[in-house]
This record gives structure tokens, sequence and C-alpha cells, in this order.
């Protein structure tokens, strides 16, 4: 699983970007995206802030899970008090991906007549007993640690805003939140 | 300059060129070598003799917009102007009803409206085809009646199951032979026989009956495939001179995503087109059977009741999970020019005595009617051929020079004869028939089946099951058995169980636009086909569910759409897909549910989107396909509109990203016009979006658009470029005399293979003993070197 996060400014510009992979099961925190679809990224984040935008009203909370999907790729969406966007996109290894090939063509048994929501959760509660948090990122224990990695990310987000010499919808360059943002992806994801 | 040197190496490529033209369609996709077969074909509409192939690339591209016939006479050419814009314009002059130019052509509703109308299947005796073939009509009667069968003159009358009348402004029927649609389109023999003619002219001028059946059996995604690629060869070759002049400003003005391109509806019709016949749809079925017979056969009734037999018990009788109970309508045909009127009207009463109503008398004059004849008209095109069709047509077209329109002409008496036959036999049998059955079925197995006992009976059945029956229904011995009327062990019902004949009710149902009736069936069916494990029909059903539920104009709420429809779709593509194997009907679930998703109001569009990129995850097309539906994802999430003045919940960054991608996918087949539309989309998306913001704030993303740009730009250039060397050549060709029998392709081949741009032909001309110095034009001389390089 490789991740890209960025945080997106109120005029959709961009103002952190960090790719990294996972930590979990041995990974080594390297994304591993491939190098000709590595553009996608941004445009793939770019595009789901209409889903943002949307889904903004609909829930009082900050972290609004995953928002967002496209073809594998899964974006999960934190949203702070100043509209400044948490974005962070899962994009699945090329070397494993049954659990999401199998997500895409076979959605559900025909045979049930329960609405589709729930023989998803059925579904995604039923794989997670086989298959890993980081591999599953709809699974609620990929959502819980996607949110704790976020509420890192925030509580690193606000003391930048105290900085004095940091400007609303500038990018971020300091190199102690990168550091952070690193830590709390190695200690999450 | 001797002239032997000279003619020699022209000869050369001139044989080679047939292959080049050929090889066409295998390798379309590879970068390589599509520069030559493109612009072979980009060469056709500028010859006099191919004016009739790009008529037939006008008259199919120009279907919702009658884009393509302007833009080509954008490009002056004299014989181009002929070819596209006037033959239409005679041929169709008078017969205009036959062709379908609603007032919203591009309402995908319209299209699957059209799409599925009753099939008529044509047997004709011996005598009536050799009367047709005489006329000039190789195909007999079917052709000859297949065009106007598409769009009835005037309104139609129907009666659906509340006894309330509608009028059907578009109401049409489609003809076919009686087997077509059995036979699957592309069987291996025939692959080799179309891909491998190397030589050219062993084309059969007329293919074996079952070639021809299988070509009218549409579902054949590659086919429809290579079909719109070719449209889209030549519609680039046309449309590198775009400039947005008064002809077609119009057209680039309105653009937008949001009206489908003219070559996804082409898609879309052939999708739809020549349905293949198979057990769990009866759309493809015949309705009824008309049975021609004509003045000068010996023993007419006799030869009626042999047609007759024939299709009950004989070598037309239809498989056995066809429904045989279909109308038979009796034609004859009367050569008006050596028979005697009084004696077929004679013969005509005999046959109203012994067949009943359900006869016409066919009035044809036998003669060969030529175009230069006073009220000659061609016969018109049809909209909704197969795929499979098209192409040969277009490759027939290729190969023969012909100098004119090989369309063959009929006298506007025998037209006006065939469109009253064509609309007595619809209105007064076939949509009466129609009416009756569906009343008749109603009453009696669906009724019953949705009433109380229905109910109770279908439980009882369902509890029986889990006695000792529910191992048989799923053993081979199933169908037999008492529980279910399933055949399992050949995979379909009978025409006379109740499961088979309200599948049949629904569907007439449908057809006649009785979308609640349909709706409601369809609903009951989905629960016996899935207790009978019937998968295929229960595909079938599900998929006609939710299309019925959103075709008709009743409202959508949101939870029923994510409940029922969705729910419908989702077990429709599942079934085909994972558990019968056709994608085809999957993709044609698909396709329809989106389009029709998108005409409803703003949340659907984005089920919509997600259905159609479900099409590209599932890799249900090919590439052209793969490039279309990217489009239209970004069509239907453009459509989205959004509230108040920040346009919260509109889709144009999603918009914008499916177009980046829809032009990345041109761009991969080397379609530069289609890459520059979407392209020039997605600026708009991206720039109109926000409060004035910099458009893209994102590196990568700015970078890549930049490069996408540059990569369209490029390749648009270059055509331009070949296009505009090859209308100088063509202009010196014009002019130059032609004594030496140059073949104008071999000439144009050698200037694009060598890829030698003009101006270094001009500096090494003077140059070189071998080539002399550019001779004054009109003088055969600059061909003959070209062709030294």
């Amino acid at each position: 699983m490789s991740y890209y996060f960025a945080i997106v400014g109120t005029k959709d510009n961009p103002l952190f970007e960090h790719e990294f992979g996972t930590s979990k099961q041995g990974g080594d925190g390297i994304a591993r995206f491939r190098e000709e679809a590595r553009h996608m990224n941004q445009f793939i984040v770019h595009s789901s802030l209409d889903i943002v935008e949307e889904v903004q009203w609909g829930s009082g909370q900050m972290y609004l899970k995953h928002i967002d999907r496209f073809y594998n790729n899964y974006i999960s969406c934190f949203l702070t008090g100043g509209n400044i966007k948490f974005l962070l996109l899962h994009n699945p290894d090329p070397s494993a991906p049954n659990t999401h090939a199998s997500l895409s063509s076979q959605p559900n048994p025909p045979s049930a007549s329960t609405s589709r929501l729930s023989t998803a959760s059925l579904g995604a509660s039923s794989r997670t007993n086989n298959s890993s948090v980081a591999s599953n990122p709809t699974s609620p224990a990929a959502e819980e640690a996607v949110r704790q990695f976020m509420v890192e990310i925030y509580d690193a987000w606000v003391k930048n805003l105290m900085n004095p010499f940091y400007g609303l919808n500038a990018p971020v360059k300091s190199p102690v939140f990168r550091a952070r943002v690193a830590a709390a992806a190695k200690k999450y994801l | 300059m001797t002239s032997e040197q000279d003619t020699d190496p022209l000869r050369s490529p001139r044989q080679f060129e047939p292959e080049e033209s050929i090889v066409l369609p295998k390798t379309r996709n590879s970068a390589l070598r599509n520069a030559s077969p493109a612009s072979s074909i980009a060469s056709l509409p500028y010859r006099r003799s191919n004016a009739s192939l790009s008529a037939l690339f006008a008259s199919t591209s120009t279907l919702p917009t009658s884009n393509a016939s302007t833009s080509g006479t954008a490009t002056p050419t004299a014989g181009l102007v002929g070819g596209s814009i006037f033959s239409p314009g005679t041929t169709d002059g008078i017969t205009q009803p036959a062709k379908p130019l609603p007032s919203t052509p591009d309402d995908p509703r319209h299209i699957i409206a059209q799409a599925f109308v009753p099939h008529v299947a044509v047997l004709a005796s011996t005598e009536v085809d050799g009367l047709v073939i005489q006329k000039g009509f190789p195909g007999g009667l079917l052709q000859l009646l297949r065009p106007y069968g598409e769009k009835l003159n005037g309104k139609v009358t129907v009666r659906d199951s509340n006894a309330s009348s509608r009028q059907l402004e578009d109401f049409g029927i489609r003809f076919k032979g009686l087997r077509d649609g059995l036979e699957s389109p592309r069987v291996p023999d025939h692959v080799n026989t179309t891909r491998q003619r190397p030589n050219g002219n062993s084309f059969p001028e007329s293919p074996s009956e079952t070639s021809h059946i299988r070509m009218r059996t549409g579902g054949d995604v590659t086919q429809i495939e290579e079909l719109v690629d070719r449209h889209l060869i030549f519609a680039e070759s046309q449309f590198v001179h775009e400039e947005p002049d008064y002809l077609n400003f119009k057209n680039q003005g309105a653009g937008s995503l949001s009206s489908p391109s003219r070559f996804y509806a082409l898609y879309l019709r052939r999708l739809l087109s020549g349905l293949p016949m198979t057990p769990h749809e009866t759309f493809s079925h015949p309705v009824a059977c008309v049975i021609a017979i004509s003045s000068r056969t010996p023993s007419p009734i006799e030869e009626l009741r042999r047609l007759y037999t024939s299709t009950n018990s004989g070598e037309h009788r239809l498989p056995q999970w066809v429904n045989n109970e279909y109308l038979r309508y009796y034609v004859l045909v009367h050569d008006e020019e050596h028979d005697d009127m009084s004696r077929s009207q004679a013969l005509f009463e005999q046959m109203k005595r012994h067949f009943g109503l359900h006869c016409h008398l066919l009035r044809l004059r036998s003669s060969r009617c030529l175009p230069s004849d006073d009220d000659s008209r061609r016969l018109p095109s049809c909209d909704w051929v197969p795929a499979a069709e098209e192409l040969a047509e277009i490759q027939r077209r290729e190969e023969h020079e012909d100098d004119d329109d090989p369309t063959p002409c009929l006298f506007e008496s025998d037209a006006q004869s065939i469109r009253s036959l064509v609309r007595e036999m619809v209105t007064q049998s076939i949509i009466p028939m129609m009416e009756r059955q569906s009343a008749a079925w109603n009453d009696q197995v669906a009724s019953r089946r949705r009433g109380l006992s229905g109910r109770f009976m279908s439980l009882s059945k369902r509890l029986t099951n889990f006695g000792p029956g529910s191992r048989n229904s799923s053993g081979p011995l199933g169908g037999t058995g008492v529980s279910s009327n399933y055949d399992s062990l050949q995979g379909f019902y009978r025409p006379d169980a109740p499961e088979a004949i309200m599948r049949k009710l629904a569907d007439y149902a449908f057809i006649l636009r009785d979308y609640r009736l349909a709706y409601s069936t369809y609903d009951l069916l989905r629960s016996d086909y899935s207790n009978d494990k019937a998968w295929r029909y229960y595909a079938g059903a599900n998929e006609m569910t939710a299309i019925s539920v959103l075709i008709s104009n009743q409202a959508v709420t949101t939870k029923m759409r994510a409940e029922g429809i969705d729910q419908a779709l989702e077990t429709a593509c599942y079934s085909y897909i994972t558990r019968c194997g056709v994608p085809y009907n999957a993709l044609r679930t698909l396709a329809l549910g989106l389009e029709l998703l998108k005409l409803r109001e703003a949340s659907a569009a984005d089920d919509g989107a997600r259905w159609a990129s479900r099409i590209l995850e599932n890799r249900l097309v090919g590439p052209v396909g793969t490039a279309l539906f990217t489009e239209r994802v970004a069509a239907c999430y453009e459509s989205r509109i959004g509230f108040g003045s920040y346009n919260w919940g509109s889709r144009q960054r999603k918009a914008a990203l499916w177009a980046v991608l829809a032009t990345e996918n041109w761009m991969k087949l080397e379609k530069g016009a289609q890459a520059n539309k979407c392209l020039d989309e997605a600026g708009r998306l991206y720039k109109t979006h926000g409060d004035g913001a910099s458009p893209l704030a994102f590196g990568e993303m700015r970078l890549f658009i930049d490069e996408l740009r540059q990569a369209v730009k490029a390749s648009r250039l270059a055509a331009a470029e070949v296009q505009d060397d090859d209308h100088a050549e063509e202009e010196a060709l014009v002019e130059a005399t032609e004594e030496l029998d140059l073949s104008p392709r071999a000439h144009r081949k050698s200037l694009i293979g060598a890829a030698v741009p003009p101006l270094t032909s001009f500096d090494t001309g003077p140059l070189s003993p071998l080539s002399p110095a550019r001779p004054p034009r009109g003088d055969p001389q600059p061909s003959r070197d070209d062709n030294f390089e």
C-alpha cells in the first residue's frame, strides 16, 4: 500500500505534499507508485475535492472517513476548521491486487436481498478477518488508523499555524512539519 | 526521364496498395503503421471514385447532429461536395420520414425506444426474390423492405394495459431474415475470410446466405469497435482543416461534452442493433413473419402453404425456445409490368379467403430503375444495421472503384407501395395482435401470478422445492420435474411455460412503451428466475427492470434508486459477467443504465458516472470504447449542477479529470481531433472553477496537461501537414492529364511513406540528375518525379 498525503488550501492549492508507503507488515515506508501514473495522484486528489465539498455538510465531524474512490484508489479526508483539507490517497500495491480486484468486480451476491450498503459493510467486516488493515481502506480498523494519523497531523498543523511567519494558504516548507508527518505515517499506517 | 524508367516504379506500389488498405483493421492501434492506412483513407474522399464511400461515412456519422457533412463540405473539393452533401440530400429528399430525425435526436431515451421494436422476419418465395434481384437488389425482398421499416409515416396509436391509447410518433419495425441473430457474428472461419483478403478482389460478390445471416447479427463488441474506429479515422482526415467557419461554427460552440459525440451515438446504436436471438429475451424473436409470393408463382396457394409449414416444422423452424405462434403476414407481390392486374386481384381475393385478413397486395415494377430515371429514388440507408454489415459495406466500397453510389434505385411508386405495405401491416396487424396477446397474457398468466393465489402458488412451489425437488432443479433432470419449468440442462424455458410467456408479455409491453406494465412484470419475473437458478433469465429480467423504471417518466426517489435500480443493475451485471460470461449483455445493461441515469436529476448523474466507470473497470470495451466511455463519465459529472453561488455539489473537477483521461486515451489511439476536443473541455472546466483562483495549483497536473497539449498540437499539425501535401499533390494530379493511368493512391503513398516534406523535394529537385526540376503544372511529370524519391 502506498499513500499520497496532501494538504489542500482554500483555493484548491496544495500546501503540502508527502508520499510514503506502509510501515505495517514489514513495509519499508517507501511509496511505490508507478512512475508513469504518479501524476494521477494529484489529479485524483484534486477531483475528490468535489466530493469533500459535498460531504462536509453532511456530518459535524472533522474526519470524514473515506469519501471517494477512483478505480482502486481510496481517498480519506480530514477537514480543519479553517477549511483546509487533509487528503490521503491509498493506493494498493500492484503486487497484491487481489482484494481490490474482487471488490470491484464481484460486489455482492445477488441473492442477498438486503440493500447495497449493508452488504457492503458486511463484506467489509468479513474481509477484515482475513486481510490486513492496511490493504483494505474501507474497513473500520483502517478508518480508525487513518483517523489517528489525521489527528496527529492536525496537531502538528495547528502548531504550524501558530508560527507567526506562516501566512494563510502558503505552502508549508518546514522540515519539522514534514518529519512529524513522516513519523505519524510510520506510527499509524 | 524515359518513360520506361518511370512507369515501372509507378506500377509496383500500386500492387502493394490493396494490402495497405486491407491491413488496416488489424493494425489500427499500432502507432507505427497507423499513418499510412489513415492517410490512405484520408485520401478517399478526394477521389471522385469513392464519393460513395464518403457518403457512407457521412450518412452514418451525421446521425445526431448532421455535423460531418457540413464539415466535409468545408474542404473544398468538387468531388467531395457532390458525394457527401448532395447524394444524401437527393436520396432522402422525399423519403425523409424513413430517416429518424426526431426533434431531440441525441436523447438516449429515444435511441433506446427505437432499438427495441418489433422484429419482423421476411420469408420470400424464390420467384419474389428473383423479381427483386432483377430490379437490382441483390439482397432480395428483405433488402427492399428493410429501410422502410425503420420509421413509419405518421403516428401509430397504441392501447396500453389500462385501455388508454397513446400516440407514438417514431414507431418502427425491424425487418430481418427469419434465422438472423442465431449465429454468432464472428466465427473463426468468417474472421479468416474477412481478414485474409490480401489480393482484394476475392471478396465474394454475393456472399453465401449463412455469412449474410451472420453479418446481420449484432452484439459483437470487437466489430463495433472496429467500425467506430473506421468512422473516427475518416473523421480525423476530415477535421484537420476544421476552422470555425460559418458552417460548423455552431457545432463547435455546442461542442460541450454533455451532448454525446456522434461517435458515441454511433457506438450506442451499433450496440443495440442486430440484437442476437437468445432464449432469455424475446426482443429479437419475430413478432410476425412476412410470407411473400409473387404473381409469377405457378401455384400460389400451395406455395404459401409450403412456406407456412416450413416456418413451423421445416427448414425455417426456429429453435424450440422461440415461441412459434407469431403472426404470419401474407404478401402477394404483383409485377406491374408483366402480369395481369385482374388475375392478381383474383388471386389476392383467394388468398384473403384462405388466410384471413393479414394479407397485402404489393405492386412493384419489375424493371431495374436507373438513377437517371424520372422518378427514381435511392434506397434509403438503414440506421440500424449491425456493425459487421456496415463494415462489410465500407470494405466493399473501398475495394470497388465504382464511380457512383452503388445504392440501388427504385421507382417512387414502388417506394410508395412499400411504405403503405409497412404501415398497413404495422397498424392493422402487428400492433393489434401484440395488444391482443398482451391483454390475454396479462389476464391469464400475469394477473393470476400477481394475485394472492399466485403468490401462494409460487410460495408453495418454493416450499416443495425444499423436498427432493430441490436437488433435481440443479441436477440434469430439473426441467421435467413438477417443481420448475426451467430446463436447466439446455438452459431455457419452453415457450409455453408461464415464465416464458410473462417475459414475452413484458417485452411486448416494453416494445409498445407501456413501461409501467413492463416494469411490474419484469419485477415479478426476477424472483421466479432466481428461484429456478435461471441466471441468464434472471440477469435479463434485472436489466430490463432497471431500464423500464428509468425510461418511464415516473419520478425516481433516491431511496428507490439506491435499493431498486442499483441493485438490479448490479445483479444483472454480475450475473451476465460472472455467471453467464456474456460481456456484451453486461455492456448493454450498463450503457443503457448510464444513459438513462444521466437524464435524471442531479444526483443520478453520479450513479451514471459510477456505472460508466464500472464498464471501464470490467474491461467490457476495447480501446475505442474506453475512450468513448471515459468521455461519457466526464459528461455525466459535468451534467451535474451545483447549488448556490459556490456551485457546491457540482462535479467540475471530476469532469475535468475524466476529460483529461479521455484526452490521454484518444492520444493513445492517435485521434487528434477527438483528443483536442476533450482537452479543450478539460481546460474549460479547470479554468472556470471556483472564484477566480489560479486554476491549477498542483504542479504535476499543470505539467501533465501542458505536455498533453503539446502532444495534441503536434499530432494535429502533423496531420494537417500530411493533408496539405495531399491537397497540393491532388490538385497537381487533377490538372495533370491522366494518360498514363497513374494510380493516385500509389502516388500519395510514396509521398507519405517516405515522409518527405515538400521543402526538401524542392531543394533536391534541381540537383538530382534523375529527378528533373519541377516542370510546370499541367504536365504529368510532377507525379512521376515524386514517385522516384
